[in-house]
């Protein structure tokens, strides 16, 4: 088990609860979707997660070692292997600075990385990141543009080539295509399964959309108002045994 | 069936310093009590098209063609009595909600407001079927009613919205990528409201949306289009399963399928 | 090459960016080389030529001291716009760091600043300025010392409300999934974002604080005689105002011409700055 979290619970005042003893594993190179509408709190588990909000109660452990949000020097260890993937592709980059800085800041961060997918010594900086736009197969020409001149699938794969750039071993999708069209959201879909395969990584997706939550994970967590509802593997999609919820959500999401 | 709510015939726009045109040749129409699907990506035109029939092209765009509603050429009209039209005949859906109210001004009062300008009713009356749309729609009436946009959720606020339209029960209904910013519970609960209200009033539906499953679902007629064009169009069976453009084909590769969903090959699409 | 022409022509075809920038390459020039052009000393009395009107040999006439007007003004300018620019150049300098910090890092320190900041806030800067420079003793340091006291807390505010618009934005919370310390995400993605907001800001109010310097001079509270800055000038001229008018209204002239230059090259910069800003957000 890489990823563990039991009994996690949240609140943002007295009366409004976010996460709700949540307990989940994921074993590495395990692909785990979680589902649930707005204010489910699925957006709260992946910053909780990832570190940048604190949790009340519960624990979470990374390879056995707990995550605690406010040491700086654990959370560095942590920081290294857990990266994320925001929803909104156009404020995910910063509109004052050019593409390849942007790509840059992990590994600025993290100079001890030297990520198996670079080739060439003595990389310039800039060569750096246009390696890694190569690599989520972008033109290396958009190194030097600034984000207002890229279209959103484009800026979607240079966040997933900054996410992927330190190689994390865990990475944290926020509703990554919701912003896309669907030419673009298969597009991006494909680039995450195969570096997942890839790199052997350990992928939460979390989304409303479980067509794509289909299509990418093995496993499937269904949030409503910060309580897991239901957890089962996609085999079991339709099992007569799911949640009345769960049911209505396959049910609004397909065709017949 | 009668005549066609809505008929829109060889409509082109263009920018007014004359580059290529940004639709073209598009003609499409809608019956009474029908729900057609207009897909495509983003940029293909979609939203221009609702905006020509609504008349509120950008300044710097023009139209034409024919844009007939109800025996009326709309773009023959001049702007002021184009707009006569909007609300009461024409109801349009947009994607952003947060537009949608004026921020400080209760939600319920925008609704009657809306409703009376509209149709010669008292306050009270307003009221009642300001309260019996919002609780139509799933929410809360009374908490709605009373509360300013920002305290309720987008999902709420989209919703009041919808209500807010569909309220003036216009004869004919665009949706603009309406359940785009709702996920999918509350985009179904808007998407069977919707489907009631035509039901009680045969209105029709002009339902603009990249998403596919929808447009499967709920529409009876779907026009494609891709860059200005509609490039195919038919019942939503022949689109899915039948389907003769390569644009087409490249869209319906898209929609991932839900396991057991057997009809559709779920290729890799690399060479899109 | 290419864009820097279009950026340029982008600016002058702006009406108020364009008077903007001829009255400050003007005064530029006024300020930079006026010391060594003007035709006499801006110092030296001569009691046998008070008082004169303009004439081709003083060009505005003399003071009541018989010094040259027209080279007490030019001689001027240096001081006073520079003051006035030294005075927004620390103020921003304070206030910009302590806005982002406080932004950005929030919880007790933020509230710490902004307690200081509100209890500057409850008096009028202009009493406040008086106030301290009053205690201080008057002088043209003490006068800059005590604006900056009350301008830095403008800049807190402006650029901390920014920030606090801005830190919940994506690109910041990767920033800080990065492992970037805070001091990076600040320099990387704050500074810059407020940069543009601060700029114009500091434009327009150069004009205000040379108006502010001038102003406690004119009360005896800044230069004191004889230094030609334009307010103390004002000072000066006050007691002959019936008999010689020209003495008040040609430095009063002089800090109309900054402060609309300022106030122009502001008005300039926001609309060049909204204009950038409405291109990112197509």
């Amino acid at each position: 088990m890489s990823l563990v979290v039991e009994g996690l619970s949240k609140n943002y005042s007295k009366n409004l609860v976010a996460l709700n003893t949540i307990s989940f594993s994921a074993k590495k190179g395990e692909c785990i979707g979680i589902v649930g509408e707005s204010g489910s709190g699925k957006s709260t588990l992946g910053k909780v997660l990832v570190g940048l909000e604190n949790y009340k109660e519960g624990t979470i452990t990374y390879n056995g070692a707990p995550v605690v949000p406010t040491k700086r020097s654990r959370l560095r260890e942590y920081r290294k292997n857990v990266q994320m993937i925001f929803q909104d592709s156009s404020s995910s980059l910063n509109p004052k600075l050019p593409v390849w800085e942007s790509v840059l800041e992990p590994l600025d961060n993290f100079k001890e990385c030297s990520p198996a997918f670079l080739e060439g010594q003595n990389l310039s900086r800039k060569e750096t990141a246009e390696q890694l736009l190569i690599m989520v197969g972008l033109d290396k020409e958009l190194a030097g543009r600034y984000p207002e001149e890229l279209s959103g699938g484009q800026k979607q794969r240079v966040s997933i080539a900054r996410a992927l750039s330190i190689e994390p071993s865990l990475l944290i999708c926020d509703e990554p295509t919701a912003s896309l069209d669907v030419t673009v959201q298969v597009q991006i879909l494909n680039l995450l399964k195969d570096f997942q395969k890839k790199m052997d990584m350990t992928i939460l997706f979390i989304s409303h959309d479980i067509r794509a939550v289909t299509f990418l994970c093995e496993q499937i967590i269904v949030l409503k108002n910060g309580t897991i509802q239901d957890q089962f593997g996609i085999n079991e999609l339709y099992h007569k045994s799911r949640h009345p919820y769960t049911k209505a959500l396959i049910e609004a999401a397909s065709i017949q | 069936m009668s005549n066609p709510i809505i008929s829109i015939e060889k409509l082109k726009i263009e920018t007014r310093n004359g580059s290529y045109p940004l639709v073209n040749n598009v003609s499409l129409e809608i019956k009474k009590g029908e729900i057609a699907g207009l897909i495509g990506e983003s940029g293909s035109g979609k939203s221009l098209t609702a905006r020509a029939v609504m008349g509120l092209l950008p300044v710097n765009m023009k139209n034409s063609g024919r844009i007939v509603y109800k025996n009326s050429d709309l773009s023959a009209l001049s702007p002021k009595d184009h707009r006569k039209f909007l609300g009461k005949e024409i109801g349009i859906i947009f994607q952003d909600y947060r537009a949608s109210f004026t921020p400080y001004i209760k939600i319920g009062k925008q609704i009657t407001e809306t409703i009376r300008t509209h149709y010669p009713i008292g306050k009270k009356e307003a009221r009642n079927q300001a309260l019996e749309v919002l609780g139509k729609m799933g929410l809360d009436s009374e908490r709605v009613y009373c509360s300013y946009p920002f305290q309720l959720s987008g999902g709420q606020v989209q919703r009041a919205s919808i209500a807010m339209v569909l309220a003036l029960k216009p004869a004919l209904v665009i949706c603009d990528e309406m359940t785009t910013a709702l996920d999918v519970m509350n985009g179904e609960k808007v998407l069977n409201y919707l489907e009631e209200v035509r039901k009680e009033t045969g209105c029709a539906i002009l339902m603009i949306t990249h998403d596919l499953a929808l447009a499967y679902k709920r529409t009876d007629r779907i026009y494609v289009m891709q860059q200005g064009e509609i490039v195919e169009e038919g019942l939503p069976e022949q689109i899915r399963c039948q389907h003769q453009h390569p644009y087409t084909k490249k869209l319906c590769a898209c929609l991932l399928s839900l396991p057991g969903e057997n009809f559709i090959i779920n290729e890799r699409v690399n060479d899109l | 090459m290419d864009t820097v022409l279009t950026k340029s022509t982008a600016l002058v075809r702006n009406p108020n960016m364009l008077g903007g920038i001829i009255l400050a390459v003007f005064l530029a020039g006024v300020m930079f080389l006026g010391g060594a052009l003007v035709p006499y000393d801006p110092f030296k009395i001569d009691m046998g030529n008070r008082l004169q009107e303009a004439s081709t040999l003083h060009w505005l006439g003399t003071d009541q001291l018989g010094r040259d007007i027209f080279s007490r003004i030019v001689f001027g300018a240096k001081l006073t716009i520079g003051l006035g620019m030294l005075a927004i150049f620390m103020a921003v300098c304070i206030g910009v760091p302590i806005g982002l910090i406080s932004g950005y890092i929030g919880g007790r320190m933020d509230a710490f600043f902004m307690r200081i900041i509100d209890g500057i806030l409850t008096f009028p800067d202009f009493i406040l300025a008086i106030a301290i420079a009053g205690i201080l003793g008057p002088s043209l340091t003490n006068i800059v010392i005590a604006i900056v006291l009350v301008r830095w807390i403008v800049y807190a505010r402006v650029v901390r409300g920014l920030v606090l618009s801005e830190k919940e934005k994506e690109y910041v919370l990767v920033s800080k999934t990065s492992f970037s310390s805070p001091i990076k995400t600040i320099r990387l993605h704050l500074l810059p974002h407020v940069m543009p907001d601060i700029i114009v800001m500091a434009a327009i109010d150069v004009g205000k604080v040379i108006l502010l310097i001038s102003a406690l001079s004119y009360i005896g509270l800044g230069a004191q005689p004889p230094i030609p800055e334009w307010g103390a000038m004002l000072n000066d001229g006050q007691g002959y105002f019936q008999v010689k008018p020209s003495l008040m209204v040609y430095p009063g002239l002089a800090i109309m011409v900054t402060v609309l230059c300022c106030n122009l090259l502001g008005d300039g910069l926001k609309s060049h700055f909204d204009i950038r800003k409405g291109r990112q957000e197509l």
